[in-house]
C-alpha cells in the first residue's frame, strides 16, 4: 500500500521535474549553412535552438537573394535508459538563400527570444565559388600532369559519360623546407558529376623512406566545395601525413594510386515502368593516380651550438625548481617545459649539471602531443629530480637548450636562469659520536671505529683570559729578539777581549822572569865566587841564598815574600819533581841560610857553591 | 698600547650593550654544553675568541671547547679547524690531540700520505711539539749558555773546567741552532697559514683556476690542505700526492 503511494506521488511528479530539467538545460542555438555555395544555386541557412523559441530575427541578407522562409520545424525525442528519462526538443528555422556574387561572405548572428530572454546564434561565414565553366570537352585534361603554381601537381582522370569528373590532387604545404621541418602532405579526391561510393582498399601510396612519418587522423572529414580550374568540385581530404625529412637534398616522393568505386547510371533503355521510375546503378571500380612530387630539402647550416638537443621548429621553455633552500637528503625536482611546434618527438632531453653532491636520477619526460595538419606541436614536461648530500651553498648552472628556427633560418639557445641552492644539515638526531646520521653511509673506514668511543670532554678549568707577558711577547724575527741574541754575544765578546788582555799581560812578567831565572842566577853566582876570591865569605853566603831564593822565585812563578819550605816544596811536587831534587833544594836553601846567620855550623863555601850551581842546573833541566 | 687595548675593549664591550666578562660567558657556554645545548655553547666560546684583543696560550681551552661544542653539531670541520687551532696555541694539549685524532677518524677522505722521509716526518713532530716563543726563547737562553761556557774554555785555569765547557759549548750552539730552526719554521707555518681545511660538503678540484678545469679528484669536508697560491678566487692545493685548484670559499685557513 505505502509502495504504491510513492509510486503515484512519483508519478504525478514526473511532468513537474521534467519541465524543471528542460528549463535547466543550457540554450543552444546555433546556425548552420554550407561553407561554400556556388553563385545561382540556392542553398539553405537554417537556425537551429533546442527549446521552444519565437520572435527569431534573422539578420539582413545584403549579399543574398532571399527566396524562401523561415519554415519552422520542430522535432521532439524522449527517451528511458536504465531507468532514465532524457528528452530532447529541436526547433529549425531554414530560409532558402541563393548566392549573388563570388567572395567570401559572413552572415551576422541572429537572435531568438526564449522565455523572455534573448539569446545569439553564432555567425556564419560563406565562400561563394563561381559558377561552373563551359565544359571543354576536347581539351579536357586527361590523364596528363599540369603544373599548378604553388608547386600542386594534378592528375585527372575524366569519367567518360556526362562530363563527370573524378581526380585525385597530390597537395604538399611546402616545396622548400630545412631538415626535420615538417611538410603536410596529403591526397584530396575531387568529383563532379559523378557518385563516388567509397574508396577500396587497394591503395598504393609511396614509401616515403627519407621521411620520418605522423599519419594524421582523418575520421571528421567532411566534403567541401571548391572551384577548381573553373569548375566546381565535391572535395574530400582521403589521405594525409606529416613528414619530417631525414636527410637533405631533392627527395622524390613516388606517385600514390587509389581505387574507387563509382555509381554509374545504366545506359541500357529500361524495359519496366519501374525501371523508369527508379534509376538503375551499377557500380565500376576505377584506379586514380595521385602524380608524384619533389620536396627540396635545405640541410641544416652549420655553426650548431652545443646545447643543440635536434629541434627544428619553434620552441620556448619554462623551467621551475621545488625549492631553493631544502636540508640535506631532500629531494630537488627541477621541471623543464618545452612548447612548441616541430618535430617534438624528436628532441634530447637537455643535460643538467647538478653541482657536486647532488645524487641524481634519471629524468622523467612526460610528453603531450597534438598531430594537426599544421604540424605536431603541444609540450614535453621533464622533471629531474636530485638529491642534495652535503650542505652547503651551490650554483645550478643555467640549462640550455638549443633549436633550430624555421622562421628566423638560425639557431636558437634557450636558457633557464641559474638557481641558487642552499643546502641545510640534514635532519637528524646526531647520534651518540656527534656524528650526523647521513655521513655514516660515507664512512667506510670499520677499522677505525670503535664502540663506545667518543671525543674527550671540555676543559672545565678556571677560564683566564691572560694576555702574554710584555717581556716573553718578544715577536720572532723581530729587532727585539735580535737584541737577546746580540746582547749576550757583546757581553761574551768584551769579557773576552778584557780576560784575555789582562792574562796577556801576566803571562808576560813571569815569562820573562822564568826564561831569565838561569842568567840571573848565573850572574849571582859569578859575584859570589869573586867574593870567595876576596875572602869575604859573609857577603858570599848572602849572594849564594838571593841568587838560589831568586831562582826558585822566578822559575816557579812565586813571589820571594812567599817562598819557604813548605811553598817551595808543595809547588815543586806538583810539578811531578822527584823527592831527591826537592830534598836537595830545601838543603841548598837551609844551609845557605845556616852559613849566613850561623857561621861556627861549619859549611865549605866551595862545597855549597858547588852545590848551588849543580842544583840550579838540574832544576833548568826540570820542566817546571 | 696596553691602555689603548684597554680603553678599545671596554668601548667594544660598551657598544655591545652586554658587558659580559669573557669568564661569564665562559661558565655560560660550559653549562649549555653540559646541558646538550651545543649550539649556544658554541656561540658564546666564539664570542669569547672574537673579543680577545689577542689570542695567547690561554685561549686553547675556549678553542679545545668550542672544537667539542662544533663536533656534537656534527659540524665536523669546524671543529677540526678548532682543534687544529687549540693545537697552534698549545701543542701538547692531549685531549685536543685526541678529539682531532677522533675527528679525523669521522672525515671521508682518506689521504694516502706521500712518503715523507722518516728523519723529516720526526723533525716536524719535534718542531710541533713546543710553542714558537718556548722555542725561541730556550733558543735565545741556550745560545747565551753556549757563551758562558767558551769563556769558561778560553779563561778557566782548570783543565777540567775548560774541557767541560768546551764539549757543553759545542751542545748548547747545536741546541740553540736546532730551537731557532724550529722558532724559524713556526713562524714561517704561522705567518703564511698555508694550512687549510675543506669546509663544503664536497669539492671538486680543477686542473685549472677557472669553471671549465678539468675535474682531477674529489675531497670531502674536514681534509687538511696546503695551499700553495691564491689565484682568481681560486686556491691552489696539495693533498697528499694530488695537487689541484679549488674555490676559496670551500676552505677555510687554520
Amino acid at each position: 500500500m505505502r509502495r504504491l503511494t510513492y509510486i503515484l506521488i512519483a508519478v504525478c511528479l514526473f511532468p513537474l521535474l521534467g519541465v524543471g530539467m528542460l528549463r535547466a538545460e543550457d540554450v543552444q542555438f546555433r546556425a548552420q549553412a554550407p561553407a561554400q555555395v556556388i553563385v545561382g544555386r540556392p542553398f539553405q541557412l537554417s537556425y537551429t535552438v533546442n527549446q521552444r523559441g519565437k520572435d527569431l530575427r534573422a539578420p539582413e541578407f545584403t549579399d543574398f537573394d532571399y527566396i524562401a522562409g523561415p519554415y519552422t520545424s520542430q522535432s521532439s525525442s524522449t527517451s528511458f535508459v536504465n531507468g532514465r528519462r532524457t528528452s530532447s526538443f529541436q526547433m529549425t528555422f531554414t530560409y532558402t538563400l541563393m548566392a549573388q556574387k563570388e567572395g567570401t561572405f559572413s552572415l551576422p548572428p541572429a537572435t531568438i527570444n526564449i522565455g523572455g530572454e534573448h539569446y545569439t546564434s553564432n555567425g556564419v561565414k560563406i565562400t561563394v565559388l563561381p559558377e561552373d565553366q563551359p565544359q571543354q570537352a576536347s581539351t579536357q585534361q586527361s590523364a596528363g600532369s599540369s603544373q599548378q603554381s604553388g608547386g600542386q601537381q594534378t592528375a585527372r582522370q575524366s569519367s567518360g559519360p556526362e562530363q563527370g569528373n573524378i581526380f585525385v590532387r597530390t597537395l604538399v604545404s611546402k616545396t622548400k623546407v630545412y631538415e626535420q621541418e615538417a611538410v603536410l602532405l596529403s591526397y584530396k579526391v575531387y568529383v563532379a558529376g559523378v557518385d563516388l561510393k567509397q574508396f577500396t582498399n587497394n591503395i598504393t601510396l609511396p614509401d616515403f623512406t627519407s621521411f620520418l612519418q605522423q599519419k594524421i587522423d582523418l575520421s571528421d572529414v567532411q566534403l567541401q566545395l571548391e572551384n577548381y580550374n573553373g569548375r566546381n568540385y565535391q572535395t574530400a581530404t582521403i589521405y594525409s601525413t606529416l613528414l619530417y625529412p631525414q636527410k637533405s637534398g631533392d627527395i622524390q616522393i613516388e606517385p600514390a594510386s587509389f581505387e574507387a568505386v563509382l555509381l554509374v547510371p545504366n545506359q541500357a533503355r529500361s524495359r519496366s515502368i519501374f525501371d523508369d521510375f527508379f534509376n538503375s546503378y551499377t557500380t565500376a571500380t576505377r584506379t586514380l593516380r595521385a602524380p608524384g612530387t619533389t620536396i627540396h630539402v635545405t640541410p641544416l647550416p652549420a655553426g650548431k651550438p652545443a646545447a643543440y638537443a635536434g629541434g627544428v621548429g619553434k620552441f620556448t621553455m619554462e623551467s621551475k625548481i621545488s625549492a631553493t633552500d631544502v636540508k640535506a637528503n631532500e629531494a630537488i625536482t627541477l621541471t623543464l617545459t618545452i612548447r612548441g611546434a616541430g618535430n617534438m618527438k624528436l628532441l634530447k632531453t637537455p643535460g643538467v649539471e647538478w653541482p657536486e653532491g647532488f645524487e641524481q636520477y634519471d629524468p622523467k619526460v612526460t610528453n603531450n602531443f597534438k598531430t594537426s595538419t599544421g604540424g605536431m606541436s603541444g609540450t614535453r614536461t621533464i622533471e629531474y629530480l636530485a638529491i642534495p648530500r652535503a650542505a652547503g651553498d651551490y650554483t645550478l648552472p643555467a640549462v640550455q637548450f638549443g633549436y633550430f628556427d624555421t622562421e628566423k633560418g638560425k639557431y636558437e639557445v634557450l636558457s633557464t636562469p641559474e638557481y641558487t641552492l642552499h643546502i641545510a644539515r640534514g635532519v637528524g638526531e646526531p647520534t651518540a659520536n656527534g656524528q650526523q646520521p647521513t655521513a655514516v653511509s660515507y664512512v667506510n673506514k670499520e677499522d677505525i671505529r670503535e664502540l663506545g668511543s667518543d671525543i674527550r670532554y671540555i676543559s672545565a678549568a678556571n677560564f683566564v683570559p691572560a694576555g702574554e707577558n710584555e717581556v716573553l711577547r718578544v715577536q720572532f724575527g723581530s729587532w727585539q729578539m735580535w737584541l737577546l741574541y746580540g746582547c749576550p754575544l757583546v757581553l761574551a765578546l768584551g769579557l773576552f777581549v778584557i780576560f784575555r788582555k789582562r792574562i796577556r799581560e801576566n803571562a808576560d812578567i813571569i815569562g820573562v822572569r822564568k826564561r831569565q831565572a838561569n842568567s840571573v842566577a848565573r850572574k849571582r853566582l859569578k859575584t859570589a865566587k869573586k867574593l870567595l876570591g876576596e875572602q869575604k865569605k859573609e857577603q858570599f853566603f848572602e849572594e849564594i841564598e838571593r841568587a838560589s831564593l831568586q831562582y826558585l822565585s822566578d822559575r816557579l812563578s812565586i813571589p820571594t815574600a812567599d817562598l819557604n819550605k813548605e811553598t817551595i816544596t808543595s809547588t815543586l811536587r806538583g810539578k811531578s819533581i822527584d823527592d831527591q831534587l826537592i830534598e836537595r833544594t830545601n838543603r841548598v836553601l837551609s844551609d845557605a841560610a845556616f852559613a849566613r846567620y850561623a857561621p861556627a855550623m861549619g859549611i865549605k863555601p866551595d862545597e855549597l857553591y858547588a852545590q848551588t850551581e849543580q842544583l840550579i842546573n838540574d832544576l833548568e833541566d826540570c820542566k817546571l | 698600547m696596553k691602555r689603548l687595548t684597554m680603553i678599545y675593549i671596554a668601548l667594544l664591550m660598551a657598544v655591545m650593550g652586554f658587558a659580559q666578562s669573557p669568564t661569564e660567558l665562559w661558565a655560560r657556554a660550559n653549562q649549555a654544553y653540559t646541558d646538550g645545548n651545543y649550539a649556544d655553547a658554541a656561540a658564546d666560546y666564539s664570542a669569547i675568541i672574537d673579543a680577545a684583543p689577542v689570542i695567547t696560550r690561554a685561549y686553547a681551552p675556549v678553542y679545545y671547547n668550542l672544537g667539542n661544542a662544533h663536533f656534537k653539531q656534527g659540524e665536523l670541520s669546524q671543529a677540526i679547524l678548532a682543534y687544529e687551532r687549540c693545537l697552534r696555541l698549545k701543542p701538547t694539549d692531549k685531549n685536543a690531540k685526541y678529539n682531532l685524532q677522533f675527528a679525523q677518524t669521522q672525515i671521508i677522505d682518506n689521504i694516502a700520505d706521500t712518503q715523507v722521509f722518516f728523519l723529516r716526518e720526526w723533525v716536524t713532530t719535534l718542531r710541533n711539539m713546543l710553542p714558537l716563543r718556548v722555542w725561541m726563547w730556550s733558543s735565545i737562553i741556550l745560545f747565551s749558555l753556549t757563551l758562558i761556557c767558551l769563556l769558561l774554555f778560553a779563561f778557566s785555569r782548570a783543565i777540567g773546567v775548560r774541557k767541560t765547557g768546551f764539549y757543553l759549548s759545542i751542545i748548547f750552539i747545536i741546541c740553540s741552532v736546532i730551537g731557532f730552526a724550529n722558532a724559524a719554521s713556526l713562524n714561517h707555518r704561522d705567518s703564511v697559514r698555508a694550512e687549510a681545511i675543506i669546509t663544503r660538503g664536497i669539492v671538486n678540484a680543477k686542473a685549472s683556476p677557472d669553471r671549465s678545469g678539468t675535474e682531477l679528484f674529489t675531497l670531502h669536508e674536514g681534509t687538511k690542505v696546503t695551499i700553495h697560491e691564491v689565484l682568481g678566487g681560486y686556491a691552489n692545493i696539495e693533498v697528499g700526492n694530488y695537487n689541484g685548484w679549488i674555490p676559496v670559499n670551500t676552505l677555510e685557513r687554520i
